[in-house]
């Protein structure tokens, strides 16, 4: 994958950039008001900034996650206000100049792994906010992460610069962000803050989002971030605004689809905590938000399948305990699925654990979710309740899958209960398995 | 295979089980070289729920694991086999079941996970009774709580229900929920008696908890948990190997080296399955086999320097075996319909005679309430009433709602007469004796078996029962204890209060073959907790060495 990068940034750096110097000016350390450290709390919890900027087990904002990206492993930086390990010496000014441009207080650019394109639309108000949040309820962490070492030519923070000016940025939304209109205040969660368009935009050869594609799917370390516009078979266009607004509470609609990976953390650490009036505010933006194609030849993401009739999957025979033979997908479900899935699919009563048929991930025409789910497993906790589903890795204690197991149930499951078999071979789940994280 | 100059580590532990694989993971990540011999092969879950659901006889606990010739276990429980022999007046008491293979027999328990009683540990000083054990509660109570968040246990808020073991931090994990015919019983007892039914501590996640997920309810804890909620060894061999402790299945120790003094373990020898012979090196031994395979490795080593086998100067490896030895009763109830089935096996029990001064005559007990699916029973039974079409699947209906199973778990005395020995008759494909265990149930048993009779009729009463089934004689409850028994006179125990053998200083057992009585809570934990507290000694004779 670095060879991507090479060839796409290299012709670039001839162009040469400027950095506009800015003048500033220290930070007023007034007491700031309960209402104002309160929207703080709230633009950072909408745009996820612990998403990225708090390693596994690590303090909270303190950074050193690792964020694998085609260019190398960007490690996020620690945005507590410890003034030597964070941004504790950070005016307003440099504050704001890193949120909505990409610039940090030593001049150098940021990588665009920091959704600064998306985060320039945020108003003057939300910033100051955040800002103000930051320096005055976030603990101050006196730790620095490793530093980020990139392949060259994206090694170099200059072509950041570069990369920056054909990304190109939006205009900042004015006024009282509060006081928006439902859409206009869906497409600012969706835009400025969540920075849907992050993973769900697929991106052009420079890296930058396709404007024309706004939402319509794209790979992301293994996971597939589908097309969530309004397309009634691949995007998401079948959809209710409470539909949505349930998923992005709960992370599960019983009947359409349920988040693991990182939309489960998405929903985990942010759009859970949204007010009713802002997620039905970003479901009916997104709702209307254009297809980008509507092939309509087979039946939408999450209406495939349906439960198997009495099936008798059982292989009919008993084997000494030192077998370890490799099983094929209807062996592999039925011990180690249909014990929560049900050996017809339709998972449990209550939903907790989901149907396989009426759902978005094993309808989907791109298997990577599925892979991954079963990689990886579920673990999500949202509106009080803990989604918890085992991975069947390498690391598993429940049981450890082959690639070639991994990538028969993965068939199996696509064709019982979902559209068709896809042909996963072992080969692409390994591809997939390196994907995920290491061991701790 | 590596050449045995290769095998040698600070500590060899034979046997993989919660014992052996919990010490391996508490040392390889205090810097200890460990190398773990297990006699069974390497297995994987997903081949044991296909058998389950391939087997015709649910209930077989042994049935979903078939064992590999060159480390047989039993191939059921209660009736008479070809590997575990039994004599003596209650032989059939004792035909007990284990798995030898990775993980160890926990991979079939019901997950009771609980910590003895103060009381327990005192039999002789408190009632006259047995033996006591030359620990106390207090000098294991930090290794339960241990024991406790290693394996996940579920229990209840112990202001709430006090089950007598005190304890300094609340369980792990918070109670299961009750389930509908728990709390029917729970009901009936608590209106109509002066008795109490209580949670049952379980190793069994109540919420997603060690990266396995929360119980089900799928009813078959035994014979396998299809979804890891219940803990069993496996999951300590995975961390252990994952920490870098090295585990060698298929190999099975015959042989325990000792220096030319006989005071020091030097080596064990273990066969492969084509009887090829491996010598592996150590500076600690910990020989955690389960309680009828350790004794046996113990009396199979014997040789000049010893002749009645390892660590046997006091002569009493193999005898003192003990069991949960109880009674069984199924019945209909002409109450409401309970409805057994949902949810986890074993979950309430009755816990009055735990402990009591009249233990200076007669046994302790517990009860169970058994909330296991009763459709193969009640089918039996309506087609034995001679019902057939529609009306027989309207019995079985009722039948299965209505059926009551109890079982106790009484208490064993240790007494030396109670042996286990080698046979004479009956070899493996190793040419390694098979086990035979003499056995009659000591009359402080036989007391307590009698009471639990009476409480059972008066249960029976209480929900107007018909159609007692009672399970002939005693039940073997696959709790077996005692064959190298603690203690702190070297003439008539095996070891000490450390689990190390008086006979030979780096030679430590982990197994509920030390224990010097065996009270009624299920033994697991307490063998887990035994296993730690080595562990812990292990760690601290190390690291001055």
């Amino acid at each position: 994958m670095p060879d991507v990068a090479r060839k796409i940034l290299w012709p670039a750096l001839g162009a040469g950039a400027m950095l506009a110097a800015l003048s500033t000016a220290p930070a007023r350390a007034d007491e700031p008001s309960a209402e104002l450290l309160a929207r703080g709390k709230y633009v950072a919890t909408a745009g996820d900034c612990i998403a990225c900027h708090t390693r596994p087990g690590g303090q909270p904002f303190a950074g050193g996650l690792s964020i694998t990206t085609p260019m190398g492993d960007i490690i996020s930086t620690n945005i507590t206000p410890d003034p030597d390990h964070g941004i504790g010496k950070y005016t307003l000014q440099d504050f704001e100049k890193s949120v909505r441009h990409g610039v940090r207080r030593d001049g150098s650019r940021l990588y665009p792994a920091m959704p600064y394109v998306s985060y320039s639309g945020m108003t003057d108000d939300d910033v100051t906010a955040l800002y103000t949040w930051f320096m005055h309820d976030v603990k101050p962490v006196a730790e620095t992460p490793p530093a980020t070492s990139l392949n060259f030519p994206a090694n170099l923070r200059i072509t950041m610069a570069i990369w920056n000016l054909v990304a190109g940025e939006s205009e900042p939304e004015t006024g009282d962000a509060a006081t928006f209109d439902k859409l206009r205040r869906g497409k600012y969660l969706a835009h400025a803050l969540e920075h849907c368009g992050t993973c769900h935009t697929p991106r052009n050869v420079m890296l930058s989002e396709k404007t024309d594609s706004y939402l319509a799917g794209a790979s992301l370390l293994g996971w597939y971030a589908p097309d969530i516009t309004s397309s009634k078979t691949t995007g998401i266009g079948d959809w209710s605004e409470d539909d949505l607004v349930a998923y992005l509470r709960t992370g599960h609609v019983d009947g359409l689809s349920q988040a693991a990976g990182p939309m489960g953390e998405v929903i985990e650490h942010s759009s859970s905590h949204l007010t009713d009036e802002d997620l039905h505010a970003l479901a009916a933006y997104i709702l209307q938000v254009p297809a980008k194609e509507d092939d309509g030849e087979h039946p939408a993401r999450a209406r495939a399948g349906q439960a198997l009739d009495t099936p008798d999957i059982r292989s009919g025979e008993l084997t000494r305990i030192d077998n370890l033979n490799p099983m094929d997908g209807k062996g592999v479900y039925d011990a180690n699925c249909a014990s929560c899935h049900g050996d017809n699919g339709a998972g449990t009563g209550d939903h907790y654990v989901p149907s396989l048929f009426h759902n978005a991930v094993v309808g989907s025409g791109h298997p990577d979710n599925l892979i991954m789910t079963v990689l990886e497993g579920v673990n999500r906790t949202a509106n009080g309740v803990h989604a918890y589903m085992p991975g069947f890795d390498g690391k598993s204690d429940v049981q450890r899958l082959s690639n070639a197991e991994i990538a028969a149930v993965v068939n199996y499951v696509t064709a019982t209960f979902g559209n068709g078999d896809h042909g996963v071979t072992a080969e692409q789940v390994g591809a997939q398995r390196v994907q995920t994280p290491k061991t701790p | 295979m590596p050449s045995e100059q290769d095998l040698s580590a600070d500590v060899v532990i034979v046997g993989s089980g919660v014992a052996g694989s919990s010490i391996a993971n508490e040392l390889v990540r205090a810097g200890i070289s460990v190398i773990v011999l297990e006699a069974g092969p390497r297995v994987d879950r997903q081949h044991f729920v296909e058998n389950f659901r391939n087997l015709e006889n649910k209930p077989s606990y042994q049935g979903p694991f078939p064992s590999v010739p060159w480390a047989l276990h039993p191939p059921n429980q209660i009736t008479p086999n070809d590997y575990l022999h039994t004599t003596g007046p209650d032989a059939e008491a004792y035909q007990q079941v284990y798995l030898r293979m990775m993980g160890g027999t926990t991979w079939h328990w019901a997950g009771c996970a609980w910590r003895y009683l103060p009381s327990d540990f005192e039999l002789k000083t408190r009632y006259g009774q047995g033996r006591d054990w030359a620990l106390k509660y207090d000098d294991l109570e930090p290794f339960y709580y241990q024991a406790e968040v290693m394996m996940g246990v579920c229990g209840p808020d112990p202001a709430r229900e006090d089950l007598g073991s005190p304890r300094r931090q609340p369980y792990p994990m918070e109670a299961l929920p009750i389930s509908y015919a728990a709390q029917q019983f729970r009901k009936l007892i608590s209106e109509k008696t002066p008795y109490r039914v209580v949670h049952e501590p379980q190793a069994r996640n109540t919420r997603p908890y060690d990266n396995r997920p929360t119980c089900e309810g799928h009813n078959n804890c035994m014979p396998i948990c299809p979804i890891g909620a219940m803990y069993n060894g496996s999951y300590s061999v995975y961390h252990a190997e994952a920490a870098g402790a090295r585990f060698v299945p298929n190999a099975v120790v015959y042989k325990i080296e000792r220096d030319s003094a006989n005071k020091r373990v030097t080596a064990v020898h273990y066969y492969d399955p084509d009887k090829g012979s491996h010598r592996v090196t150590g500076k600690y031994f910990v020989i955690a086999a389960h309680c009828i395979e350790t004794a046996k490795l113990l009396l199979v080593s014997a040789d000049e320097q010893s002749p009645d086998g390892i660590a046997n100067s006091s002569g009493h490896v193999g005898r003192n075996m003990m069991d949960h030895t109880g009674v069984q009763v199924t019945f209909i109830s002409g109450d409401k319909a309970l409805w057994p089935g949902r949810g986890p096996l074993e979950t309430n029990v009755i816990d009055n005679f735990r402990d009591g001064s009249w233990r200076n005559e007669r046994g302790a007990y517990l009860v169970h309430m058994v909330d296991d699916n009763q459709v193969d029973l009640a089918t039996a039974l309506a087609i034995s009433k001679g019902y057939v079409g529609r009306e027989l699947e309207e019995q079985i209906r009722y039948l299965a709602s209505h059926t009551v199973r109890l079982f106790s778990h009484n208490e064993g005395l240790a007494d030396p007469e109670n042996r286990l020995t080698l046979s004479s008759t009956h070899k493996d494909m190793l040419g390694i004796p098979h086990p035979e265990v003499y056995y009659k149930l000591p009359e402080y048993t036989v007391k307590s078996c009698e009471h639990t009779r009476g409480l059972f009729r008066e249960l029976i009463g209480l929900m107007h029962g018909t159609d007692e089934q009672w399970t002939p004689g005693y039940f073997p409850q696959d709790h077996p204890a005692g064959s190298t028994i603690m203690g702190t006179d070297p003439k008539d125990s095996v070891v000490d209060g450390f689990c190390r053998t008086h006979d030979h200083e780096n030679l430590f057992i982990a197994s509920s073959s030390v224990f010097s009585s065996v009270g009624t809570g299920n033994i697991t934990l307490t063998v887990a907790a035994l296993a730690l507290r080595v562990a812990d000694t292990l760690k601290k004779e190390l690291s001055h060495a």
